[in-house]
């Protein structure tokens, strides 16, 4: 039987009246890569900040073995990384101080080298173009959960911004992250790089429209559906 | 340069600012027989090195938890509010307000907090220009509050005019000196250790704790502390508006945003900066000297326009 890092049953988000998330359910065991895609406004990012205990919701919630909406901050920080779509930091910090902050500069470095980064250690951050930014910041989330990694990640669109050869970097670091045994969820518009997780969500207007691996779950049905356009190969 | 070598080129120079501000006064240049001169000058010197530290890591850490360069305790008005604070206990209770050491930094901390509450309600978690806007309204109330209770209350007047443009430094003596130096030691040693939870909270609320970050926390102590270390050093020097602005901005040019070297540092550069704005205030002029706000505005606005070119360009 498969051991669940993150098990979500029937969340619900609602942020000023509006209904964000509605009864979705979700598991991811250790070692899965979980993509969640949709069109815009679909609820992505609100499914990974409430799994993350970062928004109020409803419903049954585990993640790392704990629920990340009552215990303490540090607790949490232990079981659970997140990355936000668009990282920005009020200083100019150099890079190397985003390990330090995290309190792992070690494994910071280890995690920039492996996303293409090494180089730019040194520098500040005003110095990187937008993706090496967010490559920054994604090392910082990947260093902030200790070893032995059993807990979970969760990516908000690790890959955008980034070009091709960061982007296949990225997608090994996470799929490296969760053989170590943590399990991974991923918000992507980028379905090429969703089709490529071991597990996917689609989802639309706050509901999960379709669930599994990525064959079965992203049918050109689904996306037509979905994104009210036929399915086309560069997709 | 380096955290260490900038604090041990900071250290030198502020020792030997002291020596010279021990040295300067009304009297001329010395220390008078048996050093009768420095015993009468040394309150003014430790209410301006503990005012200064306050006010440079006051204004690193409100910068810090509101995530804008731009906030400084002066310019948001909670050192207006802790003067407002102390124009109120005066104004209503003239006489009892001196009966206890404690009553004045007390009125001070009221003041500063309440304005803090305000801005942090009111003015955070939007633009920079909201925080500012708010701050600048803030300011504009007290102050013209401070102004009204001052018109109105006879003995006062002189006394609460001098606050409001950072002239009390003059009128320091152990007894004025000692409860609000604490204080102001005693804020800085409590932000000091907020360091690492400034740096997590500059990626953001979500990033904040995301990282195990407290954020309600750290931003109830910071604006606690910061409104704490207002109100003792406005008990020491008045209104004081850009040194706040000044040293953390100096800080950052010297060793970096990390909050652990620029809290200490600001710390440092604030004592620094004060207590050589007094010096020169009443070395250059002895008979008629200078308030330490005044010079530190000559000389703080130049510095801080080279500074935003340098750093912002």
């Amino acid at each position: 039987m498969a051991e669940f890092v993150i098990r979500a049953l029937g969340l619900g988000v609602e942020l000023a009246g509006r209904r964000l998330i509605d009864g979705v359910s979700l598991t991811a065991a250790r070692g899965q890569v979980v993509a969640a895609t949709g069109p815009n406004g679909a609820g992505k990012t609100t499914l990974l900040r409430a799994l993350a205990g970062l928004v109020p919701c409803a419903g049954e919630l585990e993640v790392g073995g704990y629920d990340p909406r009552v215990i303490d901050p540090a607790t949490c920080a232990r079981t659970r990384a997140y990355c936000a779509q668009k990282p920005v930091s009020a200083w100019d910090y150099r890079v190397a101080d985003l390990g330090e902050i995290v309190g792992d500069p070690a494994g910071f470095a280890r995690w920039l080298e492996k996303l293409q980064l090494g180089e730019f250690a040194a520098r500040r951050l005003s110095e990187l173009s937008g993706g090496e930014q967010k490559g920054a910041h994604l090392a910082m989330a990947f260093a902030a959960l200790p070893e032995p990694f059993d807990g979970a990640l969760l990516l908000d669109e690790p890959a955008a911004a980034l070009d091709l050869g960061r982007q296949e970097a990225v997608r090994q670091a996470i799929a490296d992250f969760a053989h170590a045994g943590a399990a991974c969820v991923v918000a992507t518009h980028d379905l090429a790089f969703a089709r490529r997780c071991d597990r996917l969500l689609v989802l639309a207007e706050g509901r999960l429209v379709a669930a599994g691996e990525p064959a079965s779950a992203l049918t050109p049905e689904v996306i037509s559906d979905v994104w009210g356009e036929p399915a086309s190969p560069g997709r | 340069m380096t955290a260490t070598k900038a604090w041990v080129t900071g250290s030198f120079l502020l020792a030997g600012l002291v020596v010279l501000a021990l040295s300067v006064g009304t009297q001329g240049f010395g220390w008078g027989d048996g050093g009768s001169l420095v015993l009468l000058r040394a309150p003014r010197v430790l209410a301006a090195l503990a005012a200064g530290l306050a006010l440079g890591l006051g204004g690193a850490a409100q910068q810090g938890v509101f995530r804008n360069p731009l906030a400084d305790p002066g310019l948001t008005g909670v050192f207006g509010g802790a003067l407002f604070g102390i124009a109120v206990l005066l104004g209503l209770f003239p006489e009892a307000a001196w009966q206890r050491a404690w009553f004045i930094p007390a009125a001070a901390f009221a003041g500063a907090l309440g304005t803090s509450a305000l801005l942090a309600l009111i003015g955070s978690g939007g633009s920079s220009a909201r925080l500012l806007l708010t701050g600048l309204g803030l300011n504009a109330f007290t102050a013209a509050g401070t102004l009204v209770i001052a018109a109105r209350s006879g003995e006062s007047r002189e006394l609460l005019t001098n606050g409001a443009y950072g002239d009390w430094l003059g009128m320091a003596t152990l007894e004025l000196t000692w409860l609000p130096g604490l204080l102001c030691l005693a804020a800085a040693l409590l932000l000091l250790p907020l360091a690492r939870s400034l740096d997590l909270l500059s990626f953001g609320e979500d990033a904040a704790r995301g990282f195990g970050g407290a954020v309600g926390g750290t931003r109830a102590k910071a604006v606690l502390l910061t409104a704490l270390a207002a109100a003792a050093a406005t008990c020491l020097v008045g209104q004081v508006a850009f040194i706040g602005l000044l040293a953390p901005h100096l800080a950052r040019a010297v060793v970096g945003p990390r909050h652990a070297k620029v809290l200490p540092l600001a710390a440092l550069l604030g004592a620094g900066l004060l207590l050589a704005a007094d010096t020169l205030g009443r070395g250059l002029w002895p008979q008629a000297p200078l308030s330490a706000a005044a010079v530190t505005a000559v000389l703080g606005a130049p510095l801080f326009i080279w500074i935003a070119r340098r750093q912002h360009g």
